[in-house]
């Protein structure tokens, strides 16, 4: 990425810098309130899309396979991000289960789902359509996925009523716990890095 | 050196510097076309009344049942407090320190932070900025594990659903919890936290 010779603000300070090109493994951080202002970084296409594919394919396991699981004389029932958001459907603890059900399901879908709309127009070396707005929308998503909760809240969940009946983890934990780790990955390229893929205004 | 008194710019959502124009216009930035303040606009108004929601919503959140759970022979609800009460006794002391951190500690530095960093700003205090400017972003980054109790009692009513046995029900005490995650969450992202670093006399 062209980063060096160019201006960068501090986001949380204020301060302007002026950017020296980074070697493997540097942070810049500001001066006066080291905050990190940029990580070395190519965002390598290839790999990046190969990761988001990987994690498209296992937010559809998490959501198709139970994440716990309780059988108890015969009886079994079993519960995901889906059936856990439903449980909550009950009048007006209903705007709880919109929450969860936002956060949990909604956002990293449409986070994962516009990554590869962008991704996969870039490995073909084009510009994706609505490049622009999609990465605003994944700017203004960003605080809002709460995935590495839910999988918190699986296992407090599990420890929680295995006191009491026998709780079994499905295949759905796992995938949400492979997961939240591609997605940890995927947050080390700066969201702002994205808009190197943005050529029109590339230098 | 202050970005604002080099009549710079940042976006706010791309990064891309532009030299301010007038203080009238709206401006918009010409990459990803979203406006572009010097500072966010009635920053500490906003946080103030999004924390006050969440200050507001947090009693009932505490005092009301999150969970309702019958068993053969009766049932009973609970409150978050509650429910971490009944883990350490239970001698799952580990998830009762995990749940407190989470429905507790969070929130209440939250609170605390956020309160602290209005006061110290609006007051254009100039104490300890860089250690104030850090305090923000540890509100911006532990902000939305609160959620973690919502999450637990929404799988248990999912999971618990034995007639004959046990089930679990939500109850309303959940619903405020939530809104006090989201409140806070709001609160801390309409802060503008380039206002720690203003003079009083600045055209923040």
């Amino acid at each position: 990425m062209a980063l060096s010779t160019q201006t960068v603000i501090c986001r949380d300070c204020d301060t302007v810098h002026r950017m020296v090109s980074l070697n493997r493994g540097d942070i810049a951080c500001c001066v006066r309130c080291e905050a990190v202002l940029a990580r070395y970084q190519r965002v390598d296409v290839t790999q990046a899309l190969a990761l988001n594919l990987a994690a498209a394919i296992l937010l559809v396991v998490a959501n198709v396979t139970p994440v716990l699981s309780i059988a108890l004389d015969g009886i079994q029932t079993q519960a995901n991000i889906w059936t856990a958001a439903l449980s909550m459907e009950r009048g007006w603890i209903s705007c709880a289960a919109l929450v969860l059900a936002a956060t949990t399901l909604l956002v990293p879908t449409l986070q994962i789902g516009l990554l590869l709309w962008l991704l996969s127009f870039a490995s073909a070396a084009r510009r994706a359509p609505g490049l622009t707005t999609v990465l605003v929308v994944l700017h203004l998503l960003r605080p809002w996925s709460m995935t590495e909760v839910f999988l918190l809240g699986a296992l407090v969940a599990m420890v929680k009523l295995s006191s009491w009946v026998s709780v079994a983890a499905g295949v759905g934990l796992w995938a949400l716990a492979g997961l939240t780790i591609i997605l940890a990955v995927l947050s080390k390229y700066e969201p702002r890095s994205w808009w190197a893929l943005d050529k029109v205004f590339e230098s | 050196m202050f970005a604002a008194t080099v009549d710079l710019i940042a976006c706010r959502t791309c990064g891309l510097i532009a030299p301010r124009l007038s203080t009238l216009s709206e401006a918009r930035c010409r990459r990803c076309a979203s406006t572009v303040q010097a500072r966010l606009p009635r920053s500490t108004e906003k946080t103030i009344a999004w924390l006050l929601a969440g200050v507001l919503l947090y009693g009932p959140a505490n005092l009301l049942p999150v969970v309702y759970t019958s068993r053969v022979g009766g049932g009973e609800s609970s409150t978050i407090l509650g429910g971490i009460v009944s883990f350490w006794r239970s001698g799952a002391w580990d998830i009762a320190v995990l749940i407190f951190t989470a429905s507790v500690v969070v929130p209440a530095t939250k609170f605390a932070a956020l309160g602290l960093l209005l006061w110290t700003v609006r007051q254009g205090s100039g104490w300890r900025r860089e250690q104030r400017t850090k305090l923000y972003r540890l509100v911006e980054i532990i902000g939305y594990w609160s959620m973690l109790d919502v999450v637990v009692v929404a799988l248990t009513s999912a999971l618990l659903q034995f007639k004959a046995f046990g089930t679990a029900e939500p109850r309303a005490g959940i619903v405020c919890f939530c809104a006090v995650v989201v409140t806070t969450m709001i609160a801390a992202s309409s802060f503008d936290p380039r206002l720690i670093w203003d003079e009083r006399v600045g055209d923040g």
